[in-house]
């Protein structure tokens, strides 16, 4: 019991001693993290409306109604015997509507006023290449049941173009932040250990180990990047319900982030945190602690 | 319990500090290392808590050989050994009792071991009315009777003292002097680096005395010079 006791009193000390660095400490952790955060749901969000949009596929080949079961087996046959073509799947009615549930599981309203019947079945075509969607275009022209061919490939392209940019930049952003947090802990502990390094001598002359000195400080690492990380995650659900939710009622046509995907990062941002404090503080007190 | 064969310390400077020294200490003796200033006898105190290495021959201390002691097994070596220094080192911020209790609570010790050690190791030092003082309200002699006691509560087999006595007067000096005594007849080898005179001449104890890094004298029941 006064293992842990003396551990944390030595811990807490230490974060009082410190105030102004530990507060510097956390604050860029949490911006660090907070952006990391950012990054990943962006990516999340991107990853939905692609989704939606195209439903992971390059081309989708609607077919009118009512299908034939004949012409959605010719056609597949056609499509497969093509070179560029890696793999076509058939999505009935029923299942083009199931998708569509899943995708707006938050916008009820949506959901309950669309009529299943109305969305078509289509044939969803991967491309080896998507760039010879002509190919499958000239195949397909003037055959019978077809609807209408879309090529997502462009759109995707541009969507891709444009939300990479966005997705890097701040993933980089949050990566140079985190190094700045790693460096300002390894800082309080090795201001930490500066402070107190009379108790430390003492420590190594009375016989305590390496990791019995260490610990109080790792543990302050640990502390000082976890409530940066809590404090980001508070953040990001609070960014969400501010900033999202909204827009299920306003932008009914596009899936937006739900707070399971905001509660799916979660174990990524402590993590991080995590990591980031046990190497900063290892850093910060690995000259010093030298038998 | 302590032995040095054939120890030469060289500093990474080229100053030898200590040359082909051979010393055999028994378990209960008490043992004065005397010399001028840069004698060797701080080296000497090092080479037994493994703060240095000896650059040739071999140092035993409590059975065990300390070139082939690991790095992680050397914290377990200096819980068998007590050290005083002249400057006491106690921390100024933790009461009589925390700082003796510190002691053993980075060890690990249980709070019911160090409940009942630290108040009767400090009564056996004589300051078992000054447990809640901090350092700063103690005078000098009474701050190495904590230092004292720190050194002793974890019943080290070995008390190693570098200069104790070097920061007070004549009259504490002999009362300190009497502390380490009572320590050493309880069973403690006692290493007492000095170069205090009239108590190495009052104790008549066993004498070892070091002029530029080599033994010169080792003397039974001997005196400072």
């Amino acid at each position: 019991m006064t293992r842990l006791e003396s551990l944390l009193h030595e811990t807490v000390a230490g974060l009082r001693r410190n105030g102004l660095v530990a507060f510097a400490a956390i604050s860029t952790t949490f911006i660090a993290l907070l952006l990391f955060g950012l990054a990943l749901l962006i990516s999340r969000q991107v990853n939905l409306l692609i989704e939606a949009t195209t439903g992971n596929v390059e081309v989708a080949v609607y077919l009118s109604d009512p299908v034939n079961p004949d012409t959605v087996q010719a056609l597949t046959r056609r499509l497969t015997d093509l070179p560029v073509v890696a793999n076509v799947d058939y999505e009935t009615k029923q299942e083009a509507c199931e998708r569509f549930r899943d995708l707006f599981a938050n916008q009820k309203a949506l959901v309950n006023n669309v009529d299943c019947g109305a969305l078509p079945a289509s044939l969803r075509v991967k491309l080896h290449d998507p760039e010879r969607y002509r190919q499958v275009a000239a195949v397909l022209e003037g055959q019978p049941g077809i609807d209408k061919i879309v090529d997502q490939s462009g759109l995707l392209d541009r969507l891709f173009a444009i939300t990479r940019v966005f997705r890097v930049g701040v993933l980089l952003v949050s990566l140079v932040m985190l190094v700045s947090a790693a460096v300002l802990i390894a800082n309080t502990v090795r201001m930490g250990l500066f402070a107190r390094r009379k108790e430390i001598g003492i420590m190594k002359l009375v016989g305590a180990t390496n990791w019995r000195i260490r610990l109080p400080f790792l543990i302050e690492g640990l502390f000082e990047s976890l409530v940066g990380a809590a404090t980001a995650i508070l953040f990001l659900f609070g960014l969400k319900v501010a900033f999202i939710n909204p827009l299920y009622d306003t932008i009914e046509w596009m899936p937006w982030i739900s707070n399971a995907d905001v509660l799916a990062i979660v174990p990524w941002l402590l993590l991080a945190g995590t990591v980031v404090a046990i190497l900063a503080s290892l850093v910060g007190m690995r000259r010093f602690l030298d038998v | 319990m302590i032995s040095l064969q054939h120890v030469t310390k060289i500093y990474r400077n080229g100053t030898v500090a200590l040359e082909d020294v051979t010393v055999e200490i028994d378990k209960g003796e008490f043992v004065f290392i005397v010399g001028p200033s840069g004698s060797g006898k701080s080296t000497f105190i090092r080479l037994l808590l493994k703060e240095e290495e000896a650059t040739k021959g071999d140092v035993y201390v409590a059975g065990k050989h300390l070139a082939k002691l690991s790095r992680w097994k050397v914290p377990h070596l200096r819980r068998n050994i007590g050290t005083v220094f002249q400057d006491f080192k106690l921390l100024p911020d933790k009461t009589v009792f925390e700082n003796v209790a510190f002691a053993l609570e980075v060890i690990g010790k249980p709070k019911h071991v160090i409940d009942q050690r630290v108040p009767e190791i400090l009564e056996y030092v004589g300051l078992g009315d000054k447990l809640n003082n901090y350092p700063d309200e103690l005078s000098g002699g009474e701050q190495q009777r904590v230092s004292i006691a720190r050194a002793c509560v974890n019943r080290p087999l070995v008390l190693l003292a570098d200069e104790p006595t070097g920061n007070l007067d004549p009259s504490t000096s002999v009362d300190i002097m009497r502390l380490l005594d009572k320590v050493n007849r309880i069973g403690t080898t006692v290493v007492m680096a000095t170069h205090d005179q009239a108590i190495v001449d009052a104790m008549r104890r066993r004498v070892i005395e070091l002029d530029a890094g080599r033994v010169v004298r080792d003397q039974a029941r001997g005196v400072y010079s």
